[in-house]
């Protein structure tokens, strides 16, 4: 069953196009990772499917509700973590955690059930009570999962979700995207980190210009491409679009 | 020096950007025409001022070189209280400073960059303000021509006193107080200005804080002509007030004003120089050092939440208790408001006639919607770009921008009604004014709140600086000048308004005369269209705006 519905998606910025024609359907519990270089159209997709920007053509719909028509049901389905994690300095890390499940409604017995649950998974310390200003950009990365997973969305949509993690962290932020979509819920995924893509990804979009040029399997690209190093298939896919 | 150029070309070059910003795409002509109409508006007040003061016999042009001053001497307070508030901000608490301590550059080359930054932020709008009060004056008197050109040149170096003074201050209690707060060290340095102002008013100026016990008007302004100075003869805008006087056909005084006020200048200058030469990098790095020793802090949001509502507004309140540079702004309106309203209280002799009391309360109406306008500007505007790029985050959850718009707008109009209200009540009460009026200026006052809070807000949707994380930066943006001249002309039109109706009941109730009921229903219905323009209108377009946007 396809969860979410992406169909002849377009917008463009001063008469270029960031995103053309883009159309695709992810299943429910699957990982789907958009792959391309910079200005790819990557972020203008996530950012379409979160509703932050207004298409020029196409529909979204997520579990058969339409962004357009039903915009805040929609949205109450997603959870979105741009590029540039973004907190409000001058809150604590629990006070953002608090604020976004307060605005998402959360419960309060299951707020406090997964709050307890994601500061031990991602190894959150005393400083979750100190002002966000004081954070370095992986302690921020921490908190942003955290907010993310608080209110349990049936989307993820994560631009570039490794940048200012150590190692350790990535295995436990990969080891959860995984847990996620096996409980069903689905994620859209962007980023660089080829091996990432390649360790997680059920299907990988690969995009440029604006087009999704390839949608398949890491297999499947692998055949396409005549390489057998992730690295490889990227680099001879990219150059030849 | 080469370097002390090119990081100043680039601030220049970004500072260019940020009074024309592309963001809201505000065509450059709509901003120059808005504001040339400003320009254009205050020179006409200014010079039907001066025109009639010159017709005030033998007392005219004394009253005008004290009104000069008047104005001059609350530029320079006001100018050393905004400095303060930013110089904090521009010379510690920037992220742009991590960058720039890391470049192969001297910190007073640093240090100066940020001097002419923080002094064009904290100055630029009371320049706008000074231009058509030059050009008015000079017209006014029969100036000569070289009165416009030195008396706005001296004006700009008058503006780097105020600067340099609050950047010692605040270098000097940053070393001083190294573990205090930003917020404590602020409202230190606000104090201790406050403080110093007083003592000096008190010990080299007494008569201006007495009252003079008359009712006659000629009385009155032959004790303004005849107080000394304004300020006082050690203040820098007293200098600047005698340049404007003697300089409308210049002779040897103006010269000696101009030359003290540039070497005073140049002295402050040269002694923050050395001050920052010698502590501003050390005080620099114990302020960052001290950013990472916050203690713990409680809050209302530690707490779950249930209601959306209540969650974002406590996120609101709490962003503005923990911001040193919004709330220590807010405590300076309500003290100076406080001052103002027991002001009222002592000067009972003019509050004899009823006639009077009526007067009085009209024009105390004014002043009061002009404060609560002001206040708009620079708290309520600014909240929506505020969210910065939390945006992101409102929009893509299901609170949404529309019922952020609407949580905000709720919470500053409760505080903006409240204020007001507060504020006519006392000052009706110690005015003694007629019930009617009274109750005719609660409920008219409680209409302009929700009015100016609907304009600025409003406005602060239709241009936001999502980029920009200063308040008093985002309320001096072009945004901000648009806003505040909404809100005025509905505070002007609203009087306009009402002046009818007003004198109506005046000559009705003293004269006897036959009150005109047509002519009041006329004022009244008016009255509602333009409030439900001022309500409406500003609120509808500004989500639209914010809704129709990408981000």
């Amino acid at each position: 069953m396809h969860t979410l519905n992406i169909n002849n998606l377009s917008k463009q910025f001063d008469g270029v196009w960031a995103v053309k024609n883009l159309s695709l359907k992810l299943n429910k519990g699957e990982i789907f990772v958009l792959l391309g270089p910079n200005g790819a159209g990557k972020t203008t997709t996530l950012k379409l499917i979160a509703g932050l920007l207004h298409p020029d053509t196409g529909e979204i719909s997520l579990n058969g509700i339409d962004l357009k028509k039903e915009p805040i049901k929609y949205k109450s389905l997603i959870g979105y973590v741009p590029d540039e994690p973004f907190i409000y300095n001058k809150l604590t890390g629990r006070e953002f955690i608090n604020f976004v499940a307060g605005i998402f409604g959360v419960r309060k017995d299951l707020y406090e059930k997964r709050c307890d649950e994601l500061v031990k998974r991602f190894e959150i310390g005393s400083w979750i009570d100190e002002p966000a200003e004081t954070y370095s950009h992986g302690m921020k990365q921490k908190i942003i999962m955290c907010q993310l997973l608080i209110h349990e969305p049936e989307l993820i949509l994560i631009d570039e979700p490794l940048v200012g993690l150590d190692p350790k962290m990535g295995k436990i932020v990969r080891e959860t995207f995984r847990e996620q979509a096996e409980r069903g819920k689905t994620l859209l995924i962007s980023t660089h980190t080829l091996s990432f893509a390649q360790q997680i990804g059920d299907r990988v979009g690969l995009m440029n210009k604006g087009e999704l040029r390839f949608v398949g399997t890491i297999e499947e690209l692998a055949r396409v491409a005549g390489k057998t190093d992730i690295e490889e298939i990227y680099l001879k896919l990219t150059e030849g679009i | 020096m080469k370097i002390h150029l090119s990081l100043l070309s680039i601030r220049l070059r970004y500072l260019f950007k940020y009074f024309t910003p592309k963001e809201h795409k505000l065509p450059r002509v709509t901003f120059l025409v808005i504001l040339s109409g400003f320009l254009v508006g205050g020179y006409y007040l200014f010079l039907r001022i001066f025109n009639y003061l010159q017709t005030v016999e033998i007392i005219g042009p004394a009253i005008m070189a004290r009104t000069i001053e008047m104005i001059l001497f609350v530029f320079f307070i006001m100018l050393l209280f905004s400095n303060v508030i930013s110089s904090f901000s521009t010379f510690y608490n920037n992220q742009e400073l991590h960058f720039l301590f890391s470049l192969p550059v001297l910190p007073t080359a640093i240090y100066l960059v940020k001097f002419i930054e923080n002094a064009i932020y904290a100055s630029w709008a009371t320049l706008a303000l000074v231009i058509p009060l030059i050009i008015a004056y000079g017209v006014s008197n029969k100036a000569v021509f070289i009165f416009y050109p030195v008396t706005f040149f001296a004006f700009l170096i008058f503006l780097t006193i105020p600067a340099s003074i609050s950047s010692i201050i605040i270098f000097i209690f940053v070393r001083l107080f190294p573990r205090l707060k930003p917020r404590n060290i602020i409202f230190i340095a606000i104090c201790f200005i406050f403080l110093l102002i007083l003592l000096y008013i008190k010990i080299g100026n007494p008569e201006l804080l007495r009252i003079l016990e008359t009712e006659n008007e000629r009385e009155l302004l032959m004790f303004a002509a005849n107080l000394t100075t304004v300020g006082g003869i050690y203040v820098p805008s007293t200098w600047l007030g005698n340049i404007f006087k003697n300089f409308v056909s210049p002779d040897f005084y103006g010269l000696i004003y101009l030359l003290l006020i540039i070497l005073t200048s140049l002295s402050l200058i040269m002694l923050s120089y050395i001050i920052a030469e010698a502590i501003y990098h050390k005080s620099f790095l114990l302020v960052a050092e001290q950013g990472g020793k916050e203690e713990k802090r409680r809050s209302p949001l530690m707490k779950f939440q249930k209601n959306p509502f209540y969650t974002f507004l406590w996120k609101d309140i709490i962003l503005f208790v923990r911001e040193p540079v919004q709330w220590v702004q807010l405590a300076i309106f309500i003290v100076l408001l406080i001052v103002y309203i027991f002001s009222l209280r002592r000067t009972p002799i003019y509050f004899g006639f009823s006639l009077w009391r009526v007067i009085v309360s009209f024009a105390n109406f004014a002043y009061v919607s002009f404060v609560i306008a002001t206040l708009g500007v620079r708290f309520i505007f600014p909240a929506i770009s505020l969210e910065r790029k939390g945006i992101w985050f409102v929009h893509s959850s299901p609170f949404g921008l529309h019922r952020m718009i609407m949580t905000k707008y709720i919470f500053y109009t409760t505080f903006c009604v409240i204020m007001i209200e507060c504020l006519l009540l006392m000052a009706n009460i110690f005015i003694k004014t007629e019930p009617i009026i009274f109750s005719f200026s609660l409920v008219v006052g409680l209409i302009t709140a929700i009015a100016l809070v609907s304009i600025n807000l409003g406005l602060g949707c239709i241009f936001p600086q999502f980029n920009e994380d200063n308040p008093s930066k985002i309320a001096s943006g072009s945004g901000g000048i648009i806003s505040a001249l909404v809100s005025i002309a509905y505070i002007g039109l609203t009087i306009i308004i009402f002046s009818g109706p007003v004198h109506n009941f005046l000559v009705h109730h003293y004269f006897k005369r036959q009150i005109n009921l047509n002519f009041i229903i006329i004022s009244f219905i008016l009255y509602g269209i333009l409030s439900f323009a001022g309500i409406y209108l500003p609120l509808r377009f500004g989500i639209r705006a914010m809704e129709m946007r990408d981000y």
